[in-house]
């Protein structure tokens, strides 16, 4: 940041010396003093594990103190000064950047090199590969088919029983728990007469009926069920679906229903997938 | 000086020749006016989150598989969580200071984000970004939506339920790019949701980001210093060849030094106050699972609102899809930010003027400036409101569909009414500093 020219000196307009008093020296000494007090404080208060309050308290007590005594020494030791700097101004392109002149051009050879350069710079982007996951996860589809048992979060089968009237649960496949796409709401409804466009015949009487849990709005979880309006709701963007009406969207910005999962009853009575869902689940894919 | 650092000063300089640039450094000159400061401020706070965050790395591990907590929080003692969410419970619960530096690091956060955007206002509003100053203005400009990257990160690395959902989102929005959606996503996350994300996310906030953040800066502070401070107007003073101010030493480092410490007590007041995002607020984020509270920081909010009022319209053209998660939460932000590159450029069309500008103007001296800040601030404010339009529902009376409407309407309207308004009002007032 050095200048060129050896003008060194501050242009001083202003200086002004302020008028000595007792009190600065007072309020200097006794902020010291609150600083080493809280400082100290600070440091028996974080290794015996004193509360939180404490320790912050006493560390922005210290740091507080400290400050107040910088701003009021410097007018007790230095006066106040007001300058001017003048701005460099650009030198134009008579100024070389350097003093070493070429002797040849060769603008071939030199476009030679920055396509070289160019093309290493192109085959480092290779080993981005390395973040994307492995072949076999990216194409698994959703895990649902024929046949799949619906499991609790636990890995425990749920009969049809196990969901009250006007109550859910979050199941997955049996082989696939915790897999985010493949949540799905078990919903009984109460109340209420399932209708279009519900398959009816993926239900199991006539009030248990399963949709993905995904949203198909921002695929944020679909988690909030009200048994009187019989309307799934997600929390994120207040999303809305009719439950009772093949989770259409009834408010807020889902344009798509919750995608259903046809539902049967294997032999021992608990629940099994018939299919995999009737639509594309979660959001938008561009 | 004392005798001891006059030595060890010239020790030095004897060495290194310091004195000639340390003069002249001493000799800089600072503008007196306190909007100067707000750079200032985000400074310091920036060194606060690496002072703080280097400390809570050391606790920090970013692991999703499940282990046992058996410290010393209640609410967690005992159970199994995934192993950042009990890193976070250990170092909040379990180590000497660690909820003061993780609360401090976390108040910190919100105002280094606040003072970026404070000070950009300031640079915009008195055309501090005019020529010759364009570059370190785009220069800030990145260095604010790479502070907005780092509290995002920061915010998804306790892996709370806050975390997971916001973290859905993020993959939702890639998901939605068209043509690239799925390899952005996957490749992004490391597989389907949630992948791997967590390293990814922590090598992110602790090395990328801070290390781009404070190489920018640098080279920020030293075009800053090469080109010097904008000038209020004065008389008698030429601010175009000019700057006045006090010399950094000694007056403005006292104050620099004083807003430092000032600084770090006001976040570590906080700390002792605030519960700034506590581990014990929100649990785990555990697959499938979200709240009522789901929300992202403050600075993010009116993405949040722009996805809630966006229309349930969703249409297939050219092979893809256009989707809500698309228009508000890809391409609008993408042509906010556009548009801020682009923005000097712009009123430079509308308005040529020749040659260097050092001189700040009246925030209502250039009616298309003073338009255009008021269209995208009411914009930005309106869809943050949005974010929050079941609680202003609540707190109104009124039913969350009515006032899901009412930023339906206001949000395309309002923001061109404001600008041409601001505009209006700026050439009726005729405001000039000079």
């Amino acid at each position: 940041m050095g200048t060129s020219e050896d003008e060194e000196g501050l242009d001083i307009l202003q200086r002004r010396v302020p008028a000595p008093g007792p009190g600065n020296a007072v309020v200097v000494a006794a902020a010291c003093a609150v600083t080493a007090i809280a400082a100290a404080t600070f440091a028996v208060a974080v290794l015996t594990g004193a509360s939180v309050a404490l320790q912050g308290t006493a560390l922005a007590a210290a740091l507080a103190g400290l400050a107040l005594a910088v701003r009021r020494l410097a007018p007790a030791v230095f006066p106040h000064v007001e300058t001017a700097e003048d701005r460099d101004a650009p030198e134009g392109s008579d100024v070389p950047l350097s003093d070493v002149e070429p002797v040849g051009r060769r603008p071939l050879l030199r476009r030679v090199l920055v396509a070289a350069g160019g093309v290493v710079g192109l085959a480092l982007l290779a080993p981005l590969s390395a973040l994307r996951p492995p072949r076999a996860e990216a194409e698994r589809g959703t895990g649902w088919a024929r046949g799949t048992r619906l499991v609790m979060p636990t890995g425990e089968p749920i009969a049809a029983d196990d969901v009250p009237p006007g109550g859910i649960a979050t199941v997955f496949p049996s082989d696939g728990v915790g897999r985010e796409i493949a949540a799905v709401l078990l919903v009984r409804l109460s109340g209420v007469a399932p209708a279009d466009p519900t398959r009816l015949d993926w239900m199991v009487g006539d009030d248990l009926v399963a949709y993905s849990k995904v949203c198909t709005h921002a695929g944020c979880p679909v988690g909030l069920f009200s048994e009187r309006t019989s309307t799934l709701f997600c929390p994120c963007h207040q999303s809305s679906f009719d439950a009772a009406r093949g989770a259409t969207p009834t408010f807020g910005p889902p344009s798509r229903p919750l995608p259903q999962l046809p539902l049967a009853v294997d032999g021992e009575g608990y629940l099994i997938a018939a299919g995999d869902f009737g639509g594309p689940v979660g959001p938008a894919v561009g | 000086m004392t005798p001891l650092v006059g030595r060890m000063l010239d020790t030095l300089d004897e060495r290194v020749a310091l004195r000639r640039p340390a003069r002249h450094l001493a000799n800089k000159v600072f503008p007196s006016h306190w909007s100067f400061l707000l750079g200032e401020v985000a400074l310091f706070s920036f060194m606060i989150l690496v002072a703080t965050g280097v400390f809570l790395t050391m606790f920090y591990r970013p692991s999703t598989a499940p282990v046992v907590y058996t410290g010393t929080s209640a609410i967690y003692a005992g159970r199994e969580l995934p192993e950042v969410f009990a890193s976070i419970v250990r170092l909040s619960h379990d180590v000497d200071g660690g909820l003061l530096f993780r609360r401090i690091h976390r108040a910190s956060s919100h105002v280094f984000i606040g003072a970026c955007i404070a000070h950009l206002l300031r640079v915009v509003l008195t055309g501090a970004f005019r020529r010759p100053r364009e570059l370190n203005y785009l220069i800030g400009l990145t260095l604010l939506l790479l502070a907005v990257g780092s509290g995002y990160s920061g915010h998804n690395l306790p892996y709370d339920v806050l975390a997971g959902t916001s973290l859905r989102i993020l993959y939702t929005l890639l998901l939605s790019v068209p043509y690239l959606g799925e390899p952005l996503a996957l490749g992004a996350f490391g597989g389907e949701f949630p992948g791997d994300i967590m390293p990814r996310l922590f090598v992110v906030h602790v090395l990328a980001l801070p290390g781009l953040i404070a190489g920018l800066m640098t080279v920020h502070l030293l075009i800053l210093g090469r080109q010097t401070h904008t000038q209020l107007p004065r008389t008698g003073i030429d601010g175009a060849q000019r700057v006045v101010g006090e010399p950094l030493w000694p007056w403005q480092a006292a104050r620099s030094t004083g807003l430092a410490l000032g600084l770090g007590a006001t976040v570590a007041l906080s700390a002792a106050l605030v519960p700034w995002s506590d581990v014990d607020l929100h649990g785990p984020f555990e697959i499938a699972q979200t709240t009522n509270t789901a929300q992202p920081d403050w600075f993010l909010f009116w993405v949040e609102g722009v996805l809630r009022i966006y229309p349930p319209i969703e249409f297939h053209v050219a092979g893809t899809v256009v989707s809500g998660p698309l228009v508000g939460g890809v391409l609008l932000p993408l042509a906010l930010v556009a548009l801020g590159y682009a923005y000097p450029f712009l009123e430079r069309r509308r308005h040529p003027e020749p040659g260097d500008h050092h001189v700040a103007q009246h925030p209502l001296q250039i009616p298309f400036r003073a338009g255009a800040v008021a269209g995208v601030v009411v914009l930005l404010v309106l869809l943050t409101l949005a974010g929050g339009n079941d609680v202003i529902a609540r707190l109104l009376g009124l039913s969350t569909e009515s006032v899901l409407w009412a930023f339906r309407i206001a949000v395309p309207l309002a923001p061109p009414l404001a600008a041409w308004g601001a505009a209006a009002h700026a050439r009726a007032q005729g405001r000039r500093w000079t």
